[in-house]
């Protein structure tokens, strides 16, 4: 069979299963973030068992070893059919498989990754209120110990920007073992349990009215010592892993979502009798046309990692791509919503679907400041892919 | 079949980067030698047998030179000769191109006037160096015919462009009665070839300007890393490499774009037209931000940026206004959205 016959019978199965069990109704069930919570869990354990939940993951795992071009027909279905994103799983599914499976022992992965598939959802513990762009910078201090007979690192500090960290299981946390020479060289990768006594989370009021993020304040927190991913003090380069991930496959799967919600702004054009209108028109043909640039070097950023040609940058110019067309996507969303779009909408998390304009190009801001901010990734073009010369290091006040 | 990369290293030795809009004629007479002219022809119509990546991939290296050989028209002068099924001499014509004759296409339809006679007077504006042709294919009132330069009734007449590495003509006809035995095809028929041809234009545009946007940026790229203001090279300051930044991810993803599309033999007219309007777009964006991050010498003649801007600003118009073609992608997508 050809692979396009191939994949027009994916799309096919796929289709008729989303229409028999995507929920429909999940925006009016999911008013308070409790039941968020509660929908988010019960879609992920029905994609789970459908075999749609972690088509990136390798062949042995259940509904794994898909193809990218299958990865994709996923990915746009569940945007036609409009099922909710996977926000509550999303680092679970991505970023901490990816660290896992790239870098963690034998005996991690068997433990944490099947517990990933029943539901155990994870956060990011990095960022710290002095360490955003300049993440290397980043204080919490671990200090290892013997305590009641067990080897463990004692761990005091301060995360921030924590995606959900407030429903999470478990946490990837970086944190400074070392002051030692270069910042990065005292960094050191742990896999930490949030029931763990001294851990604290306190979720952040963001101006779309939801609390997506957390601070996660840490008061001597022990954490075994075969929780390390990695050895001591090479936690900067287990860090690029998880971050990695970030700037590949969920771009991946986020364009060809966005691609997948075009119909959004089609059915507002409708909606608001501007079928004819050749400035919104013309507003719209150059979205899609934008957004398909963005899905084509999704693409070619993925084919050129298989193919181990990735240059550095790379993966900032799909970030850029992705963050400036989903800005432009629900700009235009916004607009064409007109007043409807004013009024506060009940549930407000995530991007691309909450159904309400205001809350999607509010969310939008995450992609452009979360992940190495569109300055910081302008920087990584400019100064490692374009060769422009460096900022001078130091700093003196006039 | 020769692979992509032998190929476009074979253009960047012929064409290199250091010499832009090199001499006319000379680049025609390399331009034919090289077989480009015939590069989607199958080998036994001595073409080089190869595919749209291979001939999107020449146009790159044509706009990244800023080439002044007209292959874009002359190409598709040779695909409408060679798609006609009631031309006699079709062979005839095509083997006078393959031999370096060049007979560009004009795709549009003009209004001309027919006399009782049935002799036709008027101005087909907009022809690409005409001086240099034997023929020109024109959208007559009956359809797509051969027009030979030489015929009475037949003249050209240069009018002078703002892009000086294109020259543009007029194809002046004064009681020209058209050859039957010139005609291409009826009228009906020569609409379907325009539609036909139409993407061949876009996506072969679209890879002049990326390959030209590309060349632009490389060049701003080198004089930020050697001018100096404030004791430093001012590629140091962000507010310049931020703005190199986002040229950089523009031109990137716009040639990944490019090149999916090059491959995709499923994208419709429309989805060319707007690939070639993102580009152009693409191309302006970065040589208008080159004249700035160039200052003073940007705005200068002998500096090259302007010789990018001319040509960015003329390739946004060919083929269609950029209004146009995103007006069409709007309300294409609009009804495949329904």
């Amino acid at each position: 069979m050809r692979e396009e016959d191939t994949l027009d019978a994916l799309r096919t199965e796929v289709r008729g299963w989303m229409e028999k069990n995507a929920p429909k109704d999940w925006r009016d069930a999911s008013r308070t973030q409790d039941d968020f919570v509660a929908t988010q869990r019960s879609w992920f354990a029905k994609l789970v068992e459908g075999g749609y939940a972690i088509p990136h993951w390798p062949a042995d795992w259940p509904g794994g070893g898909r193809s990218l071009a299958e990865q994709k027909v996923i990915y746009e279905e569940l945007a036609r059919i409009d099922a909710p994103r996977l926000l509550l799983s999303f680092v679970s599914t991505y970023h901490a498989f990816a660290t896992l499976h790239e870098c963690a022992s034998a005996e991690q992965k068997a433990k944490y990754l099947p517990r990933i598939l029943k539901g155990e959802t994870w956060c990011q513990g990095f960022s710290e209120p002095g360490a955003g762009s300049d993440l290397a910078a980043l204080k919490t201090k671990a200090v290892r110990e013997t305590r009641d007979g067990r080897e463990v690192y004692v761990v005091n500090g301060q995360k921030v920007w924590s995606t959900m960290a407030q429903f999470a299981d478990m946490c990837l946390l970086l944190v400074r073992t070392s002051n030692d020479g270069p910042k990065q060289a005292g960094i050191t990768y742990l896999l930490m349990d949030m029931k763990t006594p001294g851990v604290s989370v306190s979720p952040i009021n963001q101006i779309q009215g939801d609390e997506e993020f957390a601070e996660i304040f840490l008061d001597n927190v022990a954490i075994p010592v075969e929780q390390r991913v990695g050895e001591e003090g090479k936690g900067w380069a287990v860090a690029q892993a998880t971050l990695a991930s970030e700037r590949g496959l969920t771009l991946m799967e986020l364009s060809y979502r966005m691609r997948g919600a075009l119909w959004r702004v089609a059915e507002l054009i409708r909606k608001n009798g501007y079928e004819n209108d050749a400035g919104v028109l013309r507003d719209f043909g150059g979205l899609v046309t934008q957004v398909d640039a963005v899905c084509a070097i999704a693409d070619q950023f993925l084919d050129n990692r298989i193919k181990g040609i990735e240059r550095v940058g790379d993966a900032s110019i799909v970030k850029n791509a992705y963050s400036r067309a989903l800005r432009a996507y629900s700009l235009l969303g916004l607009r064409l919503g007109g007043m409807d779009e004013q009024y506060l909408a009940p549930i407000t998390f995530g991007d691309l679907n909450t159904g309400n304009w205001m809350a999607d190009f509010m969310n939008s801001y995450a992609w452009t400041i979360a992940g190495g901010s569109e300055e910081v990734q302008r920087n990584i073009i400019a100064e490692r892919m374009l060769e422009l010369p460096r900022e001078p290091k130091t700093w003196v006040l006039a | 079949m020769i692979e992509l990369r032998e190929l476009t290293d074979a253009a960047q030795k012929a064409f290199p980067a250091d010499t832009l809009s090199p001499g006319r004629d000379a680049s025609w007479e390399l331009v034919a030698e090289m077989g480009w002219l015939m590069i989607r022809l199958p080998e036994e119509l001595d073409g080089l047998g190869l595919g749209r990546e291979a001939s999107t991939a020449i146009h790159y290296e044509m706009g990244r030179v800023l080439s002044s050989a007209p292959l874009i028209p002359a190409q598709l002068g040779l695909q409408t000769i060679l798609a006609s099924e009631t031309l006699a001499s079709r062979g005839e014509w095509a083997e006078r191109i393959a031999g370096g004759e060049y007979v560009p296409l004009h795709m549009l339809p003009t209004k001309l006037e027919t006399g009782s006679d049935g002799a036709l007077s008027g101005t087909v504006s907009g022809v690409f160096e005409a001086d240099m042709a034997s023929a020109v294919v024109a959208f007559l009132p009956g359809g797509y015919q051969i027009v030979p330069l030489d015929a009475t009734g037949v003249s050209v007449s240069e009018r002078a462009i703002w892009d000086p590495s294109r020259r543009l003509f007029d194809l002046v006809l004064d009681g020209y009665t058209p050859d039957p035995a010139l005609a291409i095809a009826d009228r009906d028929r020569s609409i379907a070839l325009h539609d036909a041809l139409a993407p061949e234009a876009h996506l072969a545009l679209a890879a002049d300007c990326l390959g030209g946007a590309a060349a632009a940026l490389d060049m701003s790229v080198e004089y930020m890393k050697m001018r100096k203001q404030f004791e430093r090279p001012i590629g140091m300051f962000q507010a310049l490499k931020h703005r190199a930044a986002d040229c950089k991810i523009r031109v990137v993803s716009s040639e990944a774009m490019l090149w999916g599309r090059a491959r995709d033999e499923t994208v419709s007219y429309v989805q060319m037209g707007a690939l070639k309007t993102h580009a152009a777009e693409c191309f302006q964006w970065v040589t208008e931000e080159a004249i700035q991050f160039h200052g003073g010498i940007g705005l200068t003649e002998e500096h090259q940026c302007h010789l990018f801007m001319k040509r960015a600003m003329l390739n946004l118009q060919l083929c269609g206004a950029p209004d146009l073609w995103k007006e069409r992608a709007g309300r294409a997508a609009l009804a495949a959205l329904a």
